[in-house]
């Protein structure tokens, strides 16, 4: 079997939550090793968020988000808080490519891990910081914060919602995955860099930041108008019809986006072109852009005759870009998501039988990702700490009894 | 030296996806030369915003962001002579990223394994709304429709009182095709390590539905681990979070571990109602998130946005201001980051743009200005590939370029 193009590539992994773990998900998937630092102290919060636990019995192990961002991974366990669990930190780090950490700057100065500390004990390390809003700059570097106080900050929330109401939450937490994969990207373009230099760095990366390169048409118009659009819905700049219908059922609904007249002809012969389509306004994009909010009332009234997937179907079928809002449930069911090979079957010692996602994306000359199972907390102690840091059993014994290895 | 100025990138794409894709390249230091459609261009050319709002091909603000430190070409690829073209720039190029819809190249002669066998160390970025295969594969895709069917969309907003009246929303911006660029680059990235270990090209097929529904992860989990269904209505799906009003504005915070909550109660001056022990785990507190979310909300509206941020966050609290994009925009604390940069462009002048993504330290990413539509054909075509000037005439005269 050909080799994971991160194969020989270490990583220490100091990171929690989402943002980190997502982008170690990436490079373990990719074949580095990735070993996730993390203590009984203070354990990762998606290791006991109530979200997913397997059925619904709690457990460190037993977590379904957790499982989600740490398969492929190995996980040792170090309390930072101590002075030799941070020597034997800065061990680890030295027999390593990338160190991932993602404290607020604070709790990153106290556990020794800013980029000039880890540069004097390896000096090519590439540092991968994530943060709300970078770690240099004002005060806010220093805060404490989740993805959407980012996503708050920089104002994507205020342009979040219906016209002239107020900041909404986009989904999740958006913010911590749309920098993991920027910052994926960035992080193989340092170990690009120091492959051919042999000088590493720091990726000082922001969440407030990336979320701002992710939405130009809202700083753009500020930039060229002074215009501060705010929320518009599901309001396109061009295209018309384009909003989210509901539909027959509880809670479903169908997308439409209606871009050409060809597709604006076809949703109407799809709907056998009811009077109110005949309006000459209706007949041009710019027309049908200008009149959306009653196109979106006369075509909710239709769609709601129909079920979601069935009239995804019918519509794409006949040439109009549809989809359906799918729920959890019909995700899992798609057949698309299948065949395509989005899903992967975990068999997890404690949690059973599982489905989980994999990387979205198909590599033709890459034979498959690791997929090993996610580490059971502090389940590499002895390969890690006796293997890689040649420590003796009496001594890693020591080192559980007096809770630095915890 | 800048860590991918060694690379050449042929970007055969339009809009979003593709194009931000390719945009990262550029100002990590790729040569990235854009194929655009002679005459109408890239069709971003011709998306607000426009200075003004008067709609100009060399002034989209959508458009001069996605493509800053490209060469523009003007292409027919549908011509002979616009095919032996795209040969030639294939034979020596370390990577195509495309955004046709599945089977166009192929019908152009240029599916994967003619690519291949022209050059068997290119790789092949295909970005694209659901993939090459499985039954969506031709289904039109938009970023709503990508964003909608991914979870996430349907999670959003999220906590829904009114299920009627709140129909799922897009987020601002193309954030499904964002996050298939995104995806696609930090896949290339793999692919181009793999290439330099082995020789060997490849083909990528990234989709920008599958890469925004590896957004959702908890709602996910939610199901296959513990079967219940996620819902975005607040009367489903309990606890949850969401911006909440203060006497002059909006605040984000979160109240799930006990040192948060016991901060905020710190915060809001110790409110009665939510001091008993039934708010005391973390369990308690989701169970009861109705009281608790009634009564911080209540407190909240005594204070002010910039008094509860500093005082919240000296106490560890996660709390955060929402600004307008207008606020942030003039921000101090973005503008000594560096999270815009300046860009001068001759059809606009100087403007200020959204910096980089992610910040390295060493090699920083480095902006030029978005190409004009065919700004560079002469300069590839003639002295790169040896077209002489006759020759891009008649190439001109006949529509190739």
């Amino acid at each position: 079997m050909a080799k994971l193009p991160l194969e020989g590539i270490r990583v220490i992994d100091f990171s929690w939550i989402i943002n980190g773990p997502q982008t170690a998900l990436w490079l373990a998937a990719m074949g580095a090793e990735v070993i996730k630092v993390e203590s009984k102290v203070y354990l990762d919060y998606m290791r006991v968020s109530p979200a997913a636990m397997a059925d619904d019995i709690p457990g460190p192990n037993r977590s379904g988000v957790f499982h989600n961002l740490a398969f492929g991974k190995k996980s040792v366990n170090l309390n930072l808080a101590t002075p030799k669990g941070r020597a034997l930190a800065y061990e680890l780090v030295k027999r390593s490519d990338f160190v991932l950490e993602c404290f607020p700057a604070p709790h990153t100065r106290k556990l020794g891990l800013t980029y000039e500390q880890l540069k004097a004990v390896k000096a090519d390390i590439i540092l991968v910081s994530i943060s709300l809003l970078g770690k240099t700059g004002l005060q806010p570097s220093d805060w404490v914060g989740w993805g959407p106080m980012a996503a708050s900050y920089v104002g994507m929330f205020d342009a979040q919602g219906y016209p002239g109401g107020p900041p909404r939450q986009t989904g999740g937490t958006w913010p911590d995955y749309a920098i993991a994969t920027a910052v994926v990207f960035h992080a193989l373009a340092a170990l690009r860099h120091r492959d051919r230099t042999g000088e590493g760095q720091w990726i000082d990366a922001s969440m407030g930041e990336t979320i701002i390169g992710e939405m130009p048409e809202w700083f753009m118009d500020y930039f060229m108008n002074g215009r501060d659009r705010r929320q518009l819905g599901n309001r396109d700049d061009v295209m018309a019809p384009h909003n989210t219908y509901p539909c027959n059922g509880d809670d479903k609904w169908i997308a439409i986006a209606v871009g050409t007249d060809g597709e604006w002809n076809a949703l109407c012969a799809v709907m056998e072109s009811p009077a109110w389509t005949k309006h000459p306004a209706y007949a041009t994009q710019p027309g049908r852009w200008k009149n959306s909010a009653e196109i979106d009332a006369h075509l909710s009234q239709w769609t709601r005759l129909h079920d979601h997937l069935e009239l995804a179907n019918k519509l794409q079928a006949a040439g109009v870009p549809a989809g359906p809002v799918l729920d959890s449930v019909e995700v899992h069911q798609d057949t698309h998501l299948w065949q395509w090979g989005y899903w992967w079957n975990l068999e997890h010692h404690e949690a059973g039988k599982r489905v989980l996602p994999g990387l979205p994306v198909k590599f033709s000359a890459v034979p498959g990702f690791n997929l090993s199972s996610p580490p059971d907390l502090g389940q590499h102690n002895r390969e890690i700490f006796g293997g890689l840091l040649g420590l003796g059993d009496e001594e890693i014994a020591k080192l559980m009894d007096e809770k630095i290895i915890y | 030296m800048k860590p991918l100025d060694d690379l050449r990138v042929i970007e055969f794409a339009e809009m979003v996806s593709g194009p931000m894709c390719g945009k990262l390249f550029a100002d990590m230091g790729a040569e990235v030369i854009k194929l655009e459609p002679p005459r109408t261009g890239d069709e971003a050319r011709h998306h607000p915003p426009f200075p003004g709002d008067v709609p100009h091909p060399e002034k989209s603000g959508l458009f001069l962001y996605l493509n800053t430190g490209k060469k523009s070409v003007t292409l027919d690829v549908r011509q002979t002579a616009g095919a032996e073209i795209l040969r030639r720039l294939i034979a020596d190029a370390d990577v195509l990223i495309e955004n046709q819809r599945p089977g166009h190249l192929e019908s152009l002669g240029f599916g994967y394994q003619a690519l291949h066998a022209l050059n068997p160390k290119l790789i092949v970025t295909s970005v694209t709304p659901f993939g090459q295969n499985g039954p969506y594969r031709d289904w039109k895709g938009t970023d709503l429709i990508e964003w909608a069917m991914s979870l996430t969309g349907y999670n959003t907003p999220t906590l829904v009182d009114d299920a009627e009246k709140e129909n799922p929303l897009r987020a601002p911006g193309h954030p499904a095709e964002m996050m298939g660029a995104t995806t696609a680059a930090a896949a290339t990235m793999l692919a181009l390590r793999h290439r330099d270990l082995t020789g060997e090209g490849q083909w990528l097929d990234v989709p920008c539905w599958q890469s925004t529904l590896n957004t959702a992860k908890v709602e996910m989990a939610a199901y296959s681990y513990k079967g219940v269904p996620f819902s975005r209505l607040r009367a489903r799906s309990g606890a949850g979070l969401e911006p909440l009003a203060c006497r002059n504005g909006f605040v984000y915070t979160l109240w799930t571990v006990d040192a948060h909550f016991e901060a905020l109660k710190e915060l809001l001056g110790h409110p009665e109602l939510i001091e008993g022990d039934l708010f005391k785990t973390m369990k308690g507190r989701a169970d009861n998130d109705d009281v608790i979310r009634t009564t911080i909300q209540a407190a909240l509206l005594n204070y002010d946005m910039d008094d509860l941020v500093s005082r919240g966050q000296a106490l560890g609290l996660p709390i955060g201001a929402v600004y307008t994009v207008a606020h942030a925009a003039e921000d101090e604390h973005l503008k000594a980051r560096g999270a815009f940069v300046e860009i001068d462009h001759p059809a606009t002048g100087r403007l200020r743009y959204p910096g980089a993504l992610v910040r390295l330290s060493a090699t920083p990413a480095e902006f030029s200005r978005a190409p004009m539509l065919s700004e560079h054909t002469d300069e590839i075509l003639g002295r790169r590939l040896g077209y002489k000037p006759l020759d891009l005439r008649a190439l001109r005269t006949a529509g190739v370029i």
